[in-house]
């Protein structure tokens, strides 16, 4: 019943933002240049931008919604991408960007140029673009701070960090950091660099855990926990509580597991919609909306009670989503002001 | 010529050394089973690497950058046409050696028909194939059939079934670089081709089916990965372009062509696993890791070239 009110709710608002929409931005084209696509996520993300804003051009909410990806996920070539996009004429520009700082000097062009700006994800740090930050930070600190409600007395704990030298490493692994010296029953025992790949991973797991002491849990950035729970499967050591980064494989694991042996975890990570959010976001700047500078994607947590439902909604080998709506793009910037 | 002027013996002698290193830290129990886990993940190396030393020792210039797309694409089609099915099991291997037979004539067309240089060649087509497996399953990561996984996960005494028949792979290799008529003109080749060609070897050839042997190994290798590590995905190559020829190096064949050895693949590939492990266990920041890999894989290479040449 709740539910039916939200969504009716959701709808009524919908058709009203549609009809004030139309009147302003019909005319307008909105590019997304992305520095990268070789993986599920970026896949999801790609193919999330191409329903939702495909159903907006056919809606008259505007006039294009392009997606442009760059081959070498190299910034020079992005750059190089943006000032292409500058001169096609596009009126608003939402960017995945390769480097936060690297691509500033072309975001300035492009806002010099009078085209909006919109980084997501990758953001960049030029401050005449818009940014729909993900809190990384606190990304990694809540799964230790999950961890102490599952595990009173503490114990140790693997980590398995992203890809060196990649900020988004930095800032997930640094939450977990933090949420560890706040709760002193936990020790990290041993970090591995699983790159967000589950054989990078497994790999990785393989490797070190033969030298670590029992491990209660393991903290992880997302792609990488699947691998590691075949890690500790084949060492043929206790299944410690892996949290998970919200994969397919990883949800559906973790539901052969509950149905066995009544296992408990959570799962976090970012929606590859997101690229919707930022679509929707650069939609309304056009629009002439006041909008910050400076937005907060929601995580999207699966729980225990949960995981069905997002199971049945993931597509096989895919990523859980979600796509955002216009009032969705609403709330989180009423939410930023 | 004694044990310590062969140039594959400095991998091995770096891999003992890492071994005893990660044994002190952990004892002898946890040691061995580092062991057994550098054999499961050292096995996947050594099939491309195969592959890659005899390209590399086809002499200056060639090299194959075709190995991840192409273990990308082979598994990605196999796992999807397979559908975790076990009774396509066959057939799924066989589409996936057959992938990689067409992009080694790729490859070879590319370089001996449009006269590219080989590394630009296999470089530029392995945009080609990594998009291909992109639009064929956008990313999605198909499950292996149940007795793929069990197979390529399975064990013998502790021993990973896949090293083995990689093993067996490995001595036969051997006897072909060395004892057989294509084997030796690889090598030729390698050591001069324009007097190889005076010799009356058919150098195209041999560098067509060098090319060939490359792309179907790293086939075969991205279609056991993937059964191991339960499907396939997008970026599962992604670190075999550079490991492939890591290994060859350390291995001890020579860059500029022309001198290979099988031994050396394994000696390399257990010491680069070992080695991430025993850094992993120190507890080292990624930074030092990274620059404690790259000096220790410049000194071996250092020391096993000096050797190699006198």
């Amino acid at each position: 019943m709740m539910n039916k009110t939200i969504t009716l709710t959701g709808v009524a608002l919908a058709c009203l933002m549609g009809t004030t929409a139309i009147a302003d931005t019909a005319d307008k084209r909105i590019a997304l240049s992305n520095n990268y696509a070789g993986n599920s996520w970026r896949q999801a993300m790609l193919t999330s931008w191409e329903t939702v804003t495909g159903q907006a051009v056919a809606d008259g909410t505007v006039a294009a919604a392009d997606a442009f990806t760059t081959a070498e996920n190299q910034v020079t070539e992005q750059a190089a991408q943006i000032q292409n996009l500058i001169l096609q004429g596009y009126d608003a520009i939402v960017i995945n960007a390769a480097s936060p700082e690297g691509l500033n000097g072309a975001v300035k062009e492009a806002c010099d140029a009078g085209v909006v700006v919109v980084s997501f994800d990758g953001i960049v740090t030029e401050p005449c673009a818009w940014r729909i930050a993900v809190d990384f930070h606190e990304m990694g600190k809540v799964q230790v701070e999950y961890l102490a409600t599952r595990l009173p007395d503490g114990g140790d704990l693997l980590e398995i960090r992203g890809l060196a030298g990649v900020f988004v490493d930095d800032a997930i692994s640094g939450g977990i950091h933090e949420g560890v010296s706040e709760n002193s029953q936990f020790a990290i025992k041993g970090s591995v660099h699983g790159n967000w790949a589950q054989d990078v991973s497994q790999k990785a797991v393989a490797g070190i855990l033969p030298s670590l002491p029992e491990i209660k849990g393991v903290v992880t950035q997302g792609g990488d926990g699947y691998g590691a729970a075949q890690a500790f499967k084949a060492a043929g050591r206790d299944m410690p509580i892996i949290v998970m980064g919200n994969r397919q494989d990883e949800l559906a694991w973790w539901k052969e597991q509950k149905d066995a042996t009544d296992y408990q975890t959570m799962s976090v990570s970012i929606a590859p919609g997101v690229s919707t959010l930022a679509f929707w976001v650069a939609q309304q700047v056009l629009d002439g909306k006041d909008v910050p500078k400076d937005l907060t994607v929601p995580f999207l947590t699966i729980t225990q009670d949960t995981l069905e439902d997002n199971l049945a909604t993931t597509q096989e080998g895919g990523v859980a989503n979600v796509e955002y709506s216009l009032e969705d793009a609403q709330s989180v910037i009423n939410e930023a002001m | 010529m004694s044990l310590l002027q062969k140039p594959w013996i400095w991998s091995w002698i770096g891999t003992l050394a890492v071994c005893l290193v990660i044994i002190g830290i952990s004892g002898l129990g946890a040691g061995t089973q580092v062991l057994s886990a550098a054999l499961s993940f050292g096995t996947f190396f050594v099939i491309v690497a195969i592959g890659q030393m005899f390209v590399v020792t086809l002499g200056p210039g060639n090299v194959d950058l075709s190995i991840p797309a192409c273990m990308t694409l082979a598994s990605t089609v196999a796992m999807k046409v397979m559908g975790g099915s076990s009774t396509m099991l066959l057939p799924g291997l066989l589409i996936a050696i057959a992938i990689g037979t067409i992009i080694g004539l790729l490859n070879f067309g590319l370089i001996r028909l449009l006269r590219i240089p080989p590394i630009i060649a296999t470089l530029s087509s392995s945009f080609l194939f990594q998009s291909t497996a992109i639009w064929y399953n956008r990313g999605l990561r198909v499950k292996p059939p149940e007795p793929l996984a069990d197979f390529a996960t399975a064990k013998l005494a502790g021993v990973p079934l896949l090293a083995i028949l990689v093993l067996v792979l490995t001595v036969i290799m051997h006897v072909i670089l060395h004892h057989s008529l294509f084997g030796r003109a690889v090598l030729a080749v390698g050591q001069n081709s324009r007097a190889a060609s005076l010799a009356g070897i058919k150098v195209e050839r041999t560098r067509l089916l060098t090319y060939l042997t490359s792309a179907v190994l790293a086939a075969i290798c991205g279609f056991f990965l993937a059964g191991f590590s339960g499907g396939a995905a997008l970026n599962m190559g992604e670190e075999y372009l550079l490991m492939s020829i890591a290994v060859v190096v350390i291995g001890g064949t020579s860059v500029a062509g022309g001198f290979a050895n099988l031994p050396g693949l394994w000696g390399a590939s257990l010491f680069m696993f070992l080695l991430v492990t025993m850094l992993n266990t120190l507890g080292l920041s990624a930074g030092i890791r990274l620059i404690l890999t790259g000096a220790i894989i410049v000194g071996v290479i250092a020391i096993s070239g000096r050797r190699g040449r006198t």
